[in-house]
């Protein structure tokens, strides 16, 4: 197909969307693939506590820009490591049926429920392969403290951005 | 100002540390006074940085519990994939299992029942242990570069804690110097004032 008719088809499929149409709804699907929010800018100079943090480090003698500094690297540090934490305990969870199901002792399952319709063998090979490879999935995540070493690993940049900022700015205050 | 004082009025900015069920708050707060204790009279920022200490170290904690858990989930997992028992195999039967075989806290049925799944996959116990190491050694390098980010967090608070420390010190000092030499030219004046008369 060319190009442009592929552009138009696409529009015209794009009508057809039922996606959110409220401003409300638009705001709450935006937010569907967010994971740790990491990735956000934060603002933390409109908050309360950074101002009562640069206050507390202003008595210690720092220079205005470096208690500014330090104030937001501080709450970034912490951010990122409550982001840590609420990753570490909800991992994603394990689907035992999944994992734990016997595809083997299951295949006469699949061909009583598949013959009333006449199917072949292979369509039972097939689903039994088709189970087979979501298994292997699910066991390739492996339990429950694989699964959260593998998410909390994925932060660890985070933390190392967000140690060294405010390491940097106590140092250079 | 007291350092518990210090503490509790750092708090609202820091988000108090989030222990997970089975953990004892005692425990963390102890560790947390035996560093504050190592610094003579910290400043509300150091206390902060050291709060944050204390919590790496709690992850390092955390996470070498993890690489034992890990051992043991893969151990579990080979056990229930062995032999004929994989007919009708249940992961976590068999890791509850295994888990009081380990502390010898096992019942007679639930031991032979292990040696049994054993004896059928043709493996001894440390067989089992070092086949899970390979299993999960994946697993237990990401669990090594987390611990690994910790010291080298807990490197950058040390220096952070010093800088502030060498800082004050370096104030302590100036100021002393200051009164010295104040002191110093006061002596100095009331010299010079009991020298004109004369």
């Amino acid at each position: 197909m060319p190009n442009h008719h592929r552009n138009l088809t696409n529009r015209c499929n794009s009508l057809k969307s039922t996606g959110p149409r409220s401003a409300s709804g638009k705001r709450a699907s935006s937010q569907n693939s967010r994971k740790h929010g990491l990735n956000s800018a934060p603002d933390f100079e409109s908050s309360l506590e950074y101002q009562a943090l640069v206050d507390l480090i202003a008595e210690e003698g720092f220079p205005a820009f470096a208690c500014a500094d330090i104030a937001a690297g501080l709450l970034n540090y912490r951010r990122v490591m409550d982001a840590y934490y609420d990753t570490y305990t909800s991992p994603e969870p394990v689907n035992e049926f999944r994992r734990d199901m016997n595809v083997k002792a299951s295949n006469p399952i699949f061909s009583e429920l598949l013959s009333p319709s006449r199917s072949e063998p292979q369509d039972v090979r097939e689903m039994a392969t088709f189970f087979a490879d979501m298994q292997r999935q699910e066991r390739r995540k492996g339990g429950p403290v694989s699964r959260r070493s593998a998410d909390t690993h994925k932060l660890i940049r985070y933390q190392r951005n967000g140690i060294a900022r405010l390491s940097r700015a106590v140092r250079q205050g | 100002m007291p350092v518990d004082h210090k503490v509790s009025s750092l708090l609202p900015f820091l988000s108090s540390p989030k222990l997970l069920p089975d953990e004892s708050e005692a425990d963390f707060q102890s560790g947390l006074k035996s560093l504050l204790s190592e610094l003579d009279n910290p400043s509300p920022l150091a206390v902060a940085l050291i709060s944050q200490l204390n919590e790496s170290l709690w992850w390092i904690k955390r996470h070498t519990v993890d690489k034992e858990l890990l051992l043991h989930e893969a151990m579990a997992r080979l056990l229930s994939k062995a032999g004929s028992y994989s007919e009708t195999y249940d992961n976590r039967k068999v890791s509850e299992a295994l888990e009081r075989y380990l502390d010898g806290s096992a019942d007679k049925d639930e031991a032979e029942w292990i040696d049994e799944i054993l004896a059928e996959s043709k493996l001894t116990l440390s067989d089992l242990r070092v086949r899970a190491f390979k299993d999960a050694a994946k697993h237990i390098k990401m669990v090594d570069d987390l611990i690994h980010r910790q010291h080298q967090t807990m490197r950058h608070l040390q220096r952070s804690i010093d800088s502030i420390d060498y800082k004050s010190r370096l104030i302590k000092r100036m100021d002393l110097e200051l009164a010295a030499l104040e002191s110093k030219q006061s002596v100095k004046g009331a010299l010079t004032l009991d020298a004109k008369p004369s």
